[in-house]
C-alpha cells in the first residue's frame, strides 16, 4: 500500500514540476491548422455556413425548475437562432438566470430540455469552443489575478495559455491583467467574464445581466462587441433588465415573468403586439371643442391633469383642427410605442417577489 | 474586433493532455496563484521547526536529567534505558516525525479549502461550465489534495531529515537513521498526511460551505481525543475489554494508531486497524462528495 501510494505521489510531483516548466509545451504548434474539437468555421469569415448556423440554435423546450414547491421556471419553451442578438428579459426574480444555467447544465430541469446545436450542454465535446458563458460578475477568487483566473480556465479547457492574453487586450483589461479580482471594479469584472467567455472563439454566447455595473463607454463597448459577434453568424443570448439598452441592442427578444414564457418575436413585433399603435398627449382647456371637431376616426382618452390621449389622428391632423376650431393648444406630443410600456403590460402583477 | 478572430494563441496547440491530466494541472495552478496555499506552506514550515525545537529540547533533557532532583534515581534509569540502541532509534523516529500528528492538520485544511473556496468565490459554475464532468473535476481535486498532503509530509520530513542527525550528533549518541523503525514510522506519516489532506477534500465536497467544512474538519479532529475518556467511561459501566480498544473508530485516534509503533494507548488495536478505518472514512467521505456534486444544482 506504501509503495502504491509513493509511487502516486511521485507521480503528481513529477507532473507538477513539468507544469512549473510551462511555457515549452506550447512551442510544438501544430501543423493541421485547425484547433482541437474546432469546426472548420472560417476564422474572421463574414460567412456562415448554413450547416453550421444550426449548431448554434439554442433551444428550450418546455424547460420546468420547482424549488420546495416554487415553479421558478414553468414549462418555458423558445429558440435562439444564430447571428442574432436575442434579449432575455423579465422582472427580477422571473427564472432568467435559472434558465440560463439550465442551458449550462449547471442547474438539473425538473422536467423539459435545453440543447445547443441539438445537443445537451453536457454532451458537447470541449463545450467551451462552442458556447461561452458570461455569469455572475463575481465569479473569480479574489486573491487571484484576472490573468491567472483565464489561464486555469485555459489549462482546464486544454487551450493554450497565452489565449488568456489575447482575451484580455480585446476585453480592454490588459492593464489590470496581473490585479487581484478583489480590486476590481463592476464593470471590470464583467469584462473579466466576458474575456472568459471568449476564450474558446464560441459561436454561441450566454450572458446573463453583463450590462449591470458598467458605465455609459462600457455598455456602448458591450453593445457594439455583441452586434460585431452577431454580425459574424454567432448566437448572442443576452439577459438582462435594462430594457432601453436591450432596444438598442437585440434583434429579438424573449420575455419572461412568472417563469412562464410572456412573448417571443422580433423586438418590432413584440412591442406592437403590445402597445397602443401610437399616441398623441394634447393638453389644452378646451378638450371637448377640440374632441368635437376631430373626424370621427379619433378616440380621445382623459389622461388627468387636464391632458387627453387622441389616438386615430396625429399630431399634424390634431393642429390643424385645433386651429379652425380656434382652440388654444399648450402642448402636443407625439408617443410612439416603446419596449417599457410592452414589457410593463406583459409583466403587469408578475414581477411579486415568489 | 477582428483581432477576436484571428487568434495566434487558437491555432496552436493547447495541453494535449487527457482531460484529467489537464485538470490536475489546473488545480495545481489554482493553488498556486492564490495566497492560501502559501501561507499553509509557510505555517506548516515554521510549525515544524518549533515542533522540532521542543522535541530536540525534550529529548535532551530525557538523555540528561537535571541532577538533584526527588526522583534523581529513576530520571537516571530512564536517561540509561533512552540511551540503549532500542531508546535511540525510538528517540530518532520521533524526531523525524516531529510536529506531524498535529502537522497533518494543515493538510486537512488544505484540503477542505481546495474544494469550499470554489464555493465561497462562486467559481464553482466557472469551473464546471468549463468542465461539465464533475466526478472528474472532482478527482482531479482528490488527486491534488493527495500531492498537497505529501508535499507537507515531503517538506517536513527534509526539515527533520536535517535536524535529526545533527541533534543526534550534539547529544553524542548514533543510530541509523535508514532502520526499519524510523523508515516505517516515515512512510506511515506519509500515508497519514495524504489520507487527511483527501479527508478534508471529501468533508468539503460534502458540506461546501467553506467556514462550516473548516470547523467541522477541526471538530472531527479534536473530536477525537474525546474518544478515549468516553470510551473508558463506558468500560467503566460494562466491563468489555473491546470497548477500551473502541475509541480507534474516531478518524484521529486511527490516524494515531496507525503510525504509532507500539500500542498508541492500552489494548489499541494493531496499526493496520487504524490504517483501514481512516482509509475507510476517507474513501466514503470522497464517495459521498462525488455523488452529491454530481446530483446538486450549481447556483
Amino acid at each position: 500500500m506504501v509503495v502504491l501510494l509513493a509511487v502516486v505521489v511521485i507521480g503528481g510531483l513529477v507532473l507538477l514540476a513539468r507544469r512549473n516548466r510551462g511555457g515549452t509545451r506550447t512551442d510544438h504548434a501544430r501543423t493541421d491548422g485547425a484547433g482541437p474539437g474546432l469546426p472548420d468555421r472560417p476564422l474572421g469569415g463574414r460567412r456562415v455556413p448554413a450547416a453550421l448556423m444550426s449548431q448554434g440554435r439554442i433551444e428550450a423546450c418546455g424547460l420546468t425548475k420547482e424549488y420546495r414547491g416554487v415553479r421558478a421556471v414553468d414549462d418555458l419553451s423558445f429558440t435562439v437562432e444564430p447571428g442574432r442578438v436575442t434579449g432575455f428579459l423579465g422582472p427580477n426574480g422571473a427564472g432568467k438566470t435559472t434558465t440560463l444555467r439550465m442551458l449550462l447544465d449547471l442547474v438539473e430541469p425538473t422536467a423539459g430540455t435545453a440543447t445547443i446545436g441539438g445537443v445537451r450542454y453536457a454532451g458537447l465535446d470541449q463545450p467551451i469552443r462552442r458556447v461561452g458563458a458570461v455569469l455572475e460578475a463575481g465569479a473569480a477568487h479574489q486573491d487571484r489575478t484576472g490573468r491567472d483566473h483565464l489561464r486555469i480556465v485555459c489549462q482546464s479547457a486544454g487551450i493554450p495559455l497565452a489565449r488568456a492574453d489575447e482575451v484580455l487586450g480585446l476585453v480592454g483589461l490588459g492593464v489590470a491583467a496581473n490585479r487581484t479580482f478583489r480590486g476590481y471594479s463592476l464593470g471590470m469584472r464583467q469584462r473579466l467574464g466576458v474575456a472568459a467567455a471568449l476564450l474558446g472563439d464560441p459561436q454561441v454566447l450566454i450572458l446573463d445581466e453583463p450590462a449591470n455595473g458598467l458605465d455609459p463607454e462600457g455598455i456602448r463597448w458591450m453593445r457594439d462587441l455583441l452586434r460585431t459577434l452577431a454580425t459574424q453568424g454567432r448566437t448572442i443570448l443576452v439577459s438582462s433588465h435594462l430594457l432601453g439598452e436591450m432596444e438598442q441592442l437585440a434583434d429579438d427578444l424573449v420575455i419572461v415573468a412568472a417563469g412562464r414564457l410572456a412573448a417571443q418575436g422580433t423586438v418590432a413585433s413584440v412591442i406592437s403586439s403590445m402597445t397602443y399603435p401610437g399616441r398623441t398627449l394634447v393638453r389644452t382647456p378646451e378638450v371637448g371643442k377640440l374632441a368635437a371637431v376631430l373626424g370621427s376616426d379619433a378616440v380621445v382618452t382623459p389622461a388627468g391633469d387636464g391632458g387627453a390621449y387622441i389616438t386615430g389622428a396625429d399630431a399634424a391632423a390634431i393642429g390643424d383642427a385645433a386651429l379652425r376650431a380656434g382652440v388654444a393648444i399648450h402642448q402636443l406630443v407625439t408617443q410612439l410605442p416603446d419596449l417599457e410600456a410592452a414589457f410593463l403590460k406583459l409583466t403587469a402583477g408578475k414581477a411579486a417577489i415568489r | 474586433m477582428t483581432a477576436l478572430l484571428d487568434s495566434a494563441a487558437l491555432d496552436q496547440a493547447g495541453d494535449t493532455g487527457t482531460t484529467p491530466v489537464r485538470l490536475l494541472r489546473a488545480e495545481f495552478m489554482k493553488i498556486r496563484t492564490t495566497s492560501t496555499g502559501w501561507l499553509f506552506l509557510t505555517g506548516f514550515i515554521m510549525f515544524t521547526v518549533l515542533a522540532l525545537t521542543i522535541n530536540g529540547f525534550g529529548s535532551h533533557y530525557q538523555l540528561h536529567p537535571q541532577q538533584g532532583l526527588a526522583s534523581g534515581a529513576q530520571a537516571l534509569a530512564q536517561a540509561a534505558q533512552a540511551r540503549s540502541p532500542a531508546g535511540v532509534a525510538t528517540m530518532a523516529a520521533s524526531m523525524m516525525t516531529s510536529g506531524q500528528r498535529i502537522g497533518v492538520l494543515f493538510a486537512l485544511l488544505l484540503g477542505v479549502l481546495i474544494v469550499t473556496s470554489e464555493f465561497a468565490n462562486q467559481t464553482a459554475a466557472v469551473t464546471f461550465v468549463t468542465v461539465p464532468r464533475r466526478a472528474t473535476v472532482i478527482m482531479a481535486k482528490v488527486y491534488a489534495a493527495a500531492c498537497c498532503g505529501a508535499l507537507f509530509w515531503l517538506v517536513s520530513t527534509v526539515l527533520a531529515a536535517v535536524a535529526t542527525p545533527l541533534f543526534l550528533y550534539s547529544q553524542h549518541v548514533s543510530t541509523s537513521l535508514a532502520g526499519w523503525d524510523v523508515t516505517r514510522s516515515v512512510l506511515l506519516n506519509l500515508l497519514g498526511f495524504v489520507a487527511w489532506g483527501v479527508f478534508g477534500l471529501g468533508l468539503g465536497a460534502v458540506l461546501r460551505s467553506q467556514t462550516g467544512s473548516l470547523f467541522a474538519a477541526i471538530g472531527v479532529y479534536a473530536g477525537s481525543f474525546g474518544a478515549e475518556p468516553f470510551f473508558s467511561e463506558l468500560h467503566n459501566l460494562f466491563h468489555q475489554y473491546w470497548i477500551l480498544a473502541a475509541p480507534v473508530i474516531a478518524p484521529a485516534v486511527a490516524s494515531e494508531v496507525m503510525v504509532t509503533s507500539g500500542p498508541a494507548f492500552p489494548y489499541a488495536p494493531p496499526g493496520w486497524v487504524g490504517g483501514v478505518i481512516l482509509t475507510g472514512y476517507t474513501l466514503a467521505l470522497v464517495a459521498a462528495g462525488i455523488a452529491l456534486t454530481k446530483r446538486r444544482d450549481v447556483i
